[in-house]
């Protein structure tokens, strides 16, 4: 006798769910594909692997299929749209100066060889957008082909031996430099850190050391860096590459300082790290507010199994 | 309504299971093991601040300019003396590797040497230069006071790299 109530109770659930289920079908946010005004140019075979893995959300020719179509996956997809266009967008990139459209593909490109793009649960639904390893190969080859050995720039020379001029005589007066755009302050010390690593940037072609303060290099010797201990900071210095006659590279025009702070709670809302940059020699700070971080926390993204930090320290500083 | 949200379960579980393998993932964190420097060195360079950096992309390598903390203020000044006595130099040079985590960049892999200027401590002297390869790292002996020669004055050379 007890279990005909509980089962008309099921009943009337299922049959709410049920007719909810069809009322939010209504519900349905505007959706529309833009028309494509500066498509990326490429050859053809990338922009397969890109129609194939990327432009459902990255582009303005959007395709959903039928279940994409049902609520409540329809608000999830147009939101993930909305927001893999903002970021990135096939349809109007090629209006970008070559050299940007460039540095983003490759930023694509690595999302998607460290598994963060596609997103899988886009994935999991669409199995064929996933990328291959030869669909990888083929961006590789199209962001990187073999290239002749670069040759010296004097006009990149000039521009070294004028900053560094500048820097020299700079060092004397002190040099009062603004806060970034979150509050944190910049760290003058940072040059007499021990170095973590350094990275040949062939992609935008810069040098660049990493730096860590002593929380990191102590970490570093007790082999403790997932996760990174309060208080380690990290600085990258990138400069230009600035090819010598013998065909060697240098570090030529500073470019920029970036720093990696790690505070639990005070940066809780960006995976426990404050981030900042200075560019320039006359350190600048970048961003217009503090919602710059979101660029940094994106690119960190794919590596937050190892606490968001790209680098892997050559240990022995202590 | 239950076996229904099993059923279902399997199927996510299933095509879990299926896609699963082929997902990517970064490298674990771990300290770049093959860039340490094994072998029996007068100093160790990483202890020391950086002054600049370059790299060889016919020989694959990129090289690390290290200075004890007299020669990194020297350097740093930019002035046009020779370094002060007992400053030290060291050159540290990796074979390169793709980095794992970002295609586009190279890192420290294996050391290829490890090179020492010591200034003298007299007005007279001249600098010491040293130099270690192989794995471990030891001092290659009977160098050809040309070669020496040509790497001091490369050494000494350099410039700090601008680091406001």
């Amino acid at each position: 006798m007890e279990s005909r109530p509980t089962a008309r109770i099921l009943t009337y659930l299922v049959l709410l769910a049920f007719v909810g289920f069809l009322a939010i079908q209504f519900v349905r946010p505007a959706f529309t594909n833009p028309p494509v005004t500066a498509e990326l140019q490429a050859p053809p075979e990338v922009k397969r692997v890109l129609r194939n893995s990327c432009y459902d959300c990255h582009s303005n020719q959007t395709q959903l299929l039928w279940f994409d179509r049902i609520q409540p996956a329809y608000w999830l997809v147009t939101k993930d749209v909305e927001e893999g266009r903002a970021h990135l967008n096939f349809s109007e990139i090629a209006k970008l100066p070559a050299a940007q459209q460039k540095g983003i593909l490759y930023e694509a490109l690595n999302q998607a060889q460290l598994g963060a793009m596609p997103l899988p649960r886009y994935t999991m639904l669409h199995p064929r957008a996933r990328i291959s390893d030869e669909d990888l190969a083929i961006l590789k080859n199209y962001l990187h082909p073999p290239a002749p050995d670069p040759s010296p720039d004097p006009a990149i020379k000039a521009a070294a031996d004028s900053q560094y001029d500048q820097w020299i005589h700079a060092s004397q007066a002190s040099l009062s430099v603004a806060p970034a755009p979150n509050g944190i302050a910049y760290f003058p010390g940072y040059r007499d850190w021990k170095v973590v690593s350094t990275t040949d940037r062939f992609d935008n072609h810069t040098l660049r050391i990493i730096f860590g303060n002593d929380v990191a290099a102590r970490a570093i010797s007790e082999h403790k860096i997932n996760p990174w201990p309060q208080g380690t900071v990290f600085a990258k210095a990138a400069w230009t590459q600035q090819v010598d006659p013998d065909g060697n590279t240098r570090a030529g025009s500073f470019i920029q300082v970036e720093f990696m702070v790690k505070d639990s709670q005070k940066y809780a809302s960006t995976g426990g790290w404050g981030y900042a940059r200075w560019r320039g020699v006359d350190l600048k700070p970048y961003g217009k507010d503090a919602a710059f971080t979101n660029e940094c926390v994106g690119c960190h993204n794919p590596v937050r199994r190892n606490d968001y930090v790209y680098t892997f320290p050559i240990g022995g500083q202590e | 309504m239950k076996s229904s949200i099993k059923a279902l379960l399997l199927i996510v579980a299933t095509s879990f299971g299926i896609t699963g393998c082929e997902s990517r993932t970064p490298e674990p964190a771990s300290t770049n093991r093959p860039a340490a420097l094994e072998g029996q060195l007068p100093y160790n360079p990483l202890a020391w601040k950086a002054i600049t950096a370059w790299t060889n992309p016919r020989q694959g390598t990129m090289s690390t300019l290290y200075g004890n903390d007299t020669a990194v203020t020297h350097v740093r000044s930019g002035s046009a003396d020779p370094y002060p006595r007992n400053s030290v130099l060291a050159v540290v040079t990796w074979a390169q590797r793709e980095d794992p985590h970002w295609f586009g960049a190279k890192i420290p892999s294996h050391p290829q040497s490890v090179e020492f200027v010591t200034m003298p401590s007299t007005p007279e002297g001249q600098p010491v230069y040293a130099r270690y390869q192989g794995s471990p790292l030891a001092q290659v002996q009977n160098m050809d006071t040309d070669t020496v020669r040509k790497n001091v004055a490369s050494i000494v050379s350099e410039r700090a790299a601008v680091m406001p």
